[in-house]
């Protein structure tokens, strides 16, 4: 662990940032989202935490999957897999936590999607510890905390006016060992130690199956507007759709792309056929299927929950759903 | 553990082959067989798939659907699909013709082990589209009709002009073992089979649960009663009965979470189970 001033790490990131993509967080507005910036001084400093997460640098809202040329009675498909090099800085420990969920479904589990892998390969996480918790996060309740390095490559904690810097994984290292970072004398002692608190709030996996039948979650959907705004601020969630969009083209033929973007399991067509049949027509099997499946399938499937704690669905749900009232439901039922 | 590094030969799983439609052709009101080829290579791919396995379609610029493959390899390298025109892909699909380009992604999903089956009486439903995936296991039985024993096919839908694979109905009737019973909810003045639902036809087969195996495809809630029927009327044990199930579905690799009934991903636990496994999913298909 080294520690760095401010003027120090605004040099190494403006390093960064004429080589590679650079992304942080950004007030914009009323709201603070991480985005691609050219210089530091574009940063938005603080810890709040951002109002969306990072998924967003690793599945993209709308992707290109490749793209279709037909012409003279031939078509050519092209991959669009990406290849740019992104550093991410200033992610919170419930964004770098994130990812570990969305690697174990994209990469961990067989086949590996090549447009996440490539993206996550290719990505460098800064992340960096909060300092308080939010009016709405609850990430100590799942077993993290806000100085929880899970899933960052290197990790700040501020400290006095700078910060001290650790090396978590080789492509922390390696960073480093590309872009040269101006080390100081600590003015201040070493960070406390990271804290890991209990799973206090997470029901254990067998208390999801009993509850399946519960009316609980017909009274909970009542309220639902099945506007998905939860999903989509979600940084685990993951679903998706794939679609085709015609492009212009200046040549005979015709130009098709392959996108896939954002979806969510709360959308009342999301699980209908052609022919009609809907598994989920009720709003409150859209709202159990979402909760199991962060809870109880995706911890089955994958390994980890599907949640970590950063309350954004709480705080951007239009009608008062919050997941911690869901989890102490499911942690106080009996039986 | 995001040390990881990815093998440069890693493929988009999400792109399809280039298949040419070699064969088109109408097999009931809004329903096309359709026969693709592959146009630069892939048959590699498909050289080994199995009854009950599935494959996405690309109508390019429209989409992609999945569709149980209609066809055995055994029977030469042309892929074949039942398509029934009904959304947007299916539609698409309908306007193309002979020659016209398509894209094919597969094979998907499980399949009807068909080993298993061997020496055992064999009973196959199917109501409508949902006969689809259910040809290859009758092109299966029939070219080792030795390996098997009777083979009763129960063959269903709302009319006559939506029976599918009608110009096979008379080398299943004439192969050995082998029975067709057909059945649709309203006939037409030329109609001289069964009238009623497949449970009608299925009551008044009674077949034994003696050394048999039951296998299902159809609407959701056909599948419900015909399993319903052959449990707790026929004496049938759940794990006799096999289903290939239908969801929506975007990626068929587990990836998009669509296709989920439970905890169970139709696209790659499934899509073909036993009603016994069907039996502790937490969801009801139907």
């Amino acid at each position: 662990m080294i520690y760095i001033t401010q003027s120090a790490l605004n040099d190494w990131l403006n390093q960064i940032a004429q080589q590679r993509i650079l992304i942080a967080p950004v007030a914009e507005g009323s709201s603070m989202t991480y985005r691609q910036v050219s210089d530091s001084s574009e940063i938005t400093g603080g810890f709040d935490r951002p109002d969306m997460g990072i998924k967003g640098a690793f599945l993209p809202a709308t992707e290109t999957l490749f793209t279709i040329q037909s012409g003279n009675g031939s078509y050519t498909i092209s991959d669009n897999v990406p290849a740019d090099e992104q550093v991410i800085f200033g992610v919170r420990p419930c964004d770098s936590r994130g990812m570990l969920a969305l690697d174990a479904l994209f990469i961990e589990t067989e086949p590996v999607d090549i447009h996440y892998a490539r993206r996550r390969q290719n990505s460098v996480i800064i992340g960096l510890a909060c300092s308080t918790m939010g009016e709405y996060c609850f990430c100590t309740n799942l077993g993290s905390s806000p100085t929880d390095n899970q899933g960052a490559d290197l990790f700040l904690t501020k400290s006095g006016s700078g910060y001290w810097l650790d090396n978590i994984t080789e492509k922390g290292r390696s960073l480093l060992g590309t872009y040269a970072i101006q080390q100081s004398e600590p003015a201040h002692s070493r960070p406390p130690e990271i804290e890991h608190s209990a799973n206090a709030s997470l029901p254990d996996l067998e208390k999801w199956p009993p509850l399946f039948a519960d009316e609980y979650w017909e009274a909970v959907g009542e309220r639902c507007l099945s506007c998905r705004i939860c999903a989509y601020v979600c940084p685990t969630c993951r679903c998706f759709d794939i679609r085709d969009e015609t492009l212009p083209t200046a040549e005979d033929g015709a130009k098709y792309e392959r996108i896939r973007c954002w979806d969510s399991c709360l959308g009342e067509s999301y699980s209908q056929v052609a022919g009609g049949h809907n598994p989920r027509v009720a709003k409150g099997d859209r709202l159990r299927n979402r909760m199991y499946c962060k809870f109880y399938y995706f911890p089955q499937q994958h390994g980890p929950i599907a949640c970590t704690g950063c309350g954004r669905c709480v705080e951007a749900c239009p009608v008062n759903i919050d997941v911690t009232e869901v989890l102490q439901h499911v942690l106080e039922a009996t039986l | 553990m995001s040390d990881f590094a990815v093998a440069p030969d890693d493929v988009n799983i999400l792109k399809p082959l280039l298949g040419e439609l070699s064969q088109v052709k109408d097999i009931g009101t809004e329903i096309k067989l359709l026969g693709v080829n592959f146009v630069n290579g892939g048959e590699d791919n498909f050289q080994n798939y199995k009854p009950g396995q599935f494959a996405f379609l690309s109508a390019f610029g429209v989409g992609e659907a999945p569709f149980g493959i209609a066809s055995v390899p055994d029977e030469g390298p042309t892929l074949q699909f039942a398509v029934q025109r009904l959304g947007s892909v299916t539609t698409e699909l309908h306007t193309l013709g002979a020659g016209d380009i398509v894209g094919v992604r597969g094979p998907l999903g499980n399949w009807f082990p068909m080993d298993d089956f061997k020496g055992k009486n064999l009973i196959v439903l199917g109501g409508g589209i949902g006969g689809a995936p259910l040809r290859p296991v009758i092109q299966t039985i029939l070219r080792h009709r030795q390996d098997y024993g009777n083979l009763t096919v129960l063959w269903a839908a709302r009319n006559p002009s939506l029976l599918i694979f009608k110009d096979e109905y008379n080398s299943w009737r004439e192969a050995p073992g082998t029975a067709l019973h057909l059945t649709v909810d309203t006939p037409d003045t030329r109609w001289d089979h069964n009238v009623g639902l497949i449970t009608d036809l299925l009551n008044r087969i009674a077949p034994s649960p003696e050394n048999a195996i039951t296998i299902t495809c159809g609407p959701p809630i056909m599948i419900h009663f015909v399993n319903k029927m052959l449990v707790e009327e026929m004496g049938f044990k759940p794990e006799q009965n096999y289903v290939t199930l239908e969801a929506r579905m975007h990626c068929g690799v587990g990836k998009c979470g669509r296709c989920n009934i439970g905890d169970k991903l139709i696209c790659v636990d499934g899509p073909v189970f036993t009603m016994a496994e069907v039996g502790t999913f937490m969801e009801s298909i139907s």
